[in-house]
């Protein structure tokens, strides 16, 4: 057997990584409402081999469910930095995208992605649980081809990402 | 004798009754803490809210505390008046333990003084908070705090340029 390159071994570890996602959800806002079904029976996404998760160590994906405001964020950037590589951030929901209905509110940020690095959001308010299996297959195509790459947007643009997170945080 | 006669003998209050169970009793401040006694001894023995609300036409603060009769099962909600500007209250806390808490809440929310409360006035929800007015005063501009301190919505792949030219 010839010996394998770096991209080959690449292409493997995508394709089984995305087979295997293990999934923290941070549930701060009501969006944690439609994952309880999506868990169940009557949508399962353990089919696709989504288990959610209970400490940050061991998980692939963080789910942000709904608004995060400046209380959580801290607390959301702890966890994120926890996480080994490689691991993906999910913004659930309009809040995460651009604060919805809370964009003017004194305590909650606007947008997730200028703090931590977002790889896939869903729209939506509250997106059911379809729309939940369909951003899974989506992110594990971004896995399969190598554009779920948020981990590394992070460590290149470290300097970007702490300068947002210290404007807020102090 | 009925609760609400017995609230209506109380010197210096002004009663007005919207159901048979909730009953709105107007005071002045200097007469707050004497009424939330004889209250309390009336049989109000649970304090359910303290909340304020900013009235600022009338250049005034709503100050209410929401009490609960077990034995009659009444709601008397007392409210009172004070100034907006140099706003000042005296502690409660004295007559219902909990309103220690709402008190500091009220401090931080609407920057009103309590007399009395060691703790009102210190750090108690908000975190890294950096406006100059109190949150929930009606003159707080709450976009232009939002457009100060937040990064404002811009899409997606606008955000992964500018990350990429910095």
């Amino acid at each position: 057997m010839d010996k394998m390159t770096e991209e080959q071994y690449r292409a493997i570890s995508n394709m089984l990584r995305k087979r295997s996602l293990w999934m923290l959800h941070y549930c701060t806002g009501c969006g944690a409402m439609e994952l309880p079904p999506t868990m169940t029976s009557r949508y399962d996404m353990e089919r696709f081999g989504i288990v959610p998760y209970v400490t940050p160590r061991q998980a692939d994906i963080l789910l942000v469910t709904g608004y995060v405001n400046v209380k959580t964020l801290k607390r959301i950037i702890t966890v994120y930095e926890q996480m080994l590589d490689p691991k993906y951030v999910i913004g659930f929901g309009s809040c995460a995208i651009n604060g919805g209905i809370y964009y003017d509110s004194y305590s909650v940020i606007n947008r997730l992605d200028a703090y931590i690095p977002v790889d896939v959001y869903i729209a939506g308010c509250m997106p059911r649980p379809e729309a939940i299996i369909t951003m899974f297959k989506h992110l594990m195509n971004l896995i399969d081809s190598g554009k779920a790459d948020g981990y590394k947007r992070y460590k290149q643009n470290y300097e970007f990402y702490k300068n947002n997170q210290r404007k807020v945080l102090g | 004798m009925s609760v609400l006669d017995k609230i209506k003998g109380i010197e210096g209050v002004n009663v007005k009754v919207q159901r048979d169970n909730r009953i709105f009793v107007d005071v002045k401040e200097d007469k707050l803490i004497s009424v939330l006694y004889v209250l309390k001894n009336i049989g109000f023995n649970q304090l359910s809210l303290l909340s304020a609300v900013d009235r600022i036409n009338e250049e005034q603060f709503e100050v209410f505390y929401v009490l609960y009769s077990n034995r009659e099962k009444v709601n008397c909600i007392v409210r009172t008046y004070i100034p907006r500007d140099n706003p000042k209250l005296v502690t409660a806390a004295i007559i219902y333990p909990p309103a220690h808490a709402y008190e500091r809440e009220i401090a931080e929310m609407f920057g009103i003084k309590v007399e009395g409360n060691a703790d009102a006035g210190k750090p108690f929800i908000l975190e890294n908070f950096k406006g100059d007015v109190p949150p929930l005063r009606k003159d707080f501009n709450s976009m232009k705090y939002v457009n100060a301190h937040f990064q404002p919505f811009r899409h997606h792949d606008e955000v992964e340029l500018e990350a990429k030219d910095e």
